[in-house]
């Protein structure tokens, strides 16, 4: 089947199988941001946001996004690279697995949210799961993305 | 997910054709559950563009489209308001932000999901469900009731008078699935609802009325009657003998909760 979206910004066509995922059309669309991870929408890594909405790509059907908008790392590098690299500065970027999920999280949520506390941040990045860190510095760096964005 | 062809119907009318006309078509729901499921089918029916992805006050009450999200049900200025927020409190640790972005009102209740959290609040609000074709039965009817082909779910309607209501639940991790669940909704009598036994929801009418008889005791007795007339069982999370203590405890809080 054809699937029309928007992908980034761009309008696209894509041919899709009716089983298909949106993250395995994204893959083999060569989208290789959004990484396959959990499989269960639990760890977020396949993290995209679907019409500003963060969704995991592994539980969408990919015929579902057809007329929709779709944004995933590629569609937002300039946050990416500011993120990242306060990420880095400090000290919470170490495999990097994650980061293309928490990226598109942290994108909606300065949307979603006003000024949240550190708790607020937690609880909205609840579903992107990092096992090479232990969040705190993650926090530190999000909190200081928000303030230089906000 | 094995599918030969995948409908996105605009309207619930369409989607009951699509039903009528296929006999191995299935509605999604929400579709997380999607690929974990196994099932194979011809025609997968996504009502995502079926415009029901809606909160909204009617004559009757509040009412939940079947596409309405957890998420929604969590910052939707009229669920937030309703009985307390109950049903915010009710879904808003479940997994992640993006999950419940995805999880429906409707793919929970269609599902008939032991482990919902939502399902137990629902029931203890009193819900309706509105079948597109079939009519509108109370969401414990709709339980109990064999599923029906050709049955879609459209919305969940929900009294008007949300009344005074207390949430409580245990999990083993922040974001897990809860050991057990429990609703109580004060208005003019007290319904009790436990779920996640790990059996399906179900109202506890002895409970409701130790509630309602009211009292200093009245928390204790109607914890103490919730733990005596169901049944528990064992599962990964927990056994029958530590969810029925467990239901004493947090009906009694709960109960507590709505009668201060």
């Amino acid at each position: 089947m054809t699937i029309r979206f928007e992908l980034n910004g761009r309008a696209v066509s894509w041919e899709v199988t009716a089983g298909e995922t949106l993250l395995a059309a994204l893959r083999r669309h060569e989208v290789t941001s959004v990484k396959h991870g959990c499989d269960t929408a639990s760890c977020g890594t396949c993290t995209v946001l679907l019409d500003g909405k963060p969704v995991p790509s592994c539980a969408v059907p990919a015929g579902r996004v057809d007329g929709h908008a779709v944004l995933t790392v590629e569609g937002v590098p300039a946050e990416a690279r500011r993120l990242g690299e306060l990420m880095a500065a400090e000290g919470a970027d170490q495999c990097g697995f994650c980061s293309p999920g928490l990226v598109m999280s942290v994108v909606a949520m300065r949307e979603d949210l006003d000024a949240p506390t550190d708790e607020e941040i937690n609880a909205y990045l609840a579903g992107n799961l990092c096992r090479c860190s232990g969040y705190v510095s993650q926090t530190r760096a999000i909190r200081k993305y928000l303030e230089v964005t906000s | 997910m094995a599918v030969r062809t995948y409908a996105k119907p605009a309207s619930l009318s369409e989607a009951a054709a699509l039903l009528a006309e296929h006999e191995r078509a299935v509605i999604i729901g929400g579709g997380a559950y999607l690929r974990l499921g196994g099932r194979s089918f011809d025609v997968a029916v996504d009502l995502y563009d079926a415009g029901l992805d809606y909160v909204r006050e009617t004559g009757d009450g509040l009412e939940l489209g079947a596409m309405a999200t957890y998420r929604m049900l969590e910052t939707d200025p009229l669920t937030r308001a309703y009985a307390g927020g109950i049903l915010a409190h009710a879904v808003e640790r479940i997994v992640g932000v993006q999950m419940r972005n995805i999880v429906t009102v409707g793919g929970t209740i269609f599902g008939r999901y032991a482990f919902s959290n939502l399902t137990a609040a629902l029931l203890a609000l009193g819900a309706d469900v509105v079948l597109h074709g079939a009519g509108r039965l109370s969401l414990a009817e709709f339980l109990a009731r064999k599923p029906a082909r050709g049955d879609i779910l459209g919305s969940v309607i929900l009294p008007r008078e949300g009344g005074r209501a207390a949430w409580g639940d245990l999990t083993r991790t922040r974001n897990d699935f809860a050991v057990l669940n429990v609703a109580v909704v004060k208005r003019d009598d007290v319904s009790v609802a436990v779920g996640a036994r790990p059996g399906m929801a179900q109202l506890c009418p002895a409970a409701a009325a130790a509630a309602a008889a009211g009292g200093d005791d009245a928390p204790g007795r109607a914890g103490a009657a919730a733990a005596a007339e169901l049944e528990f069982g064992d599962d990964l999370r927990a056994t029958a003998d530590y969810r029925r203590r467990l239901c004493h405890v947090l009906v009694a809080r709960a109960v507590k909760e709505v009668l201060s």
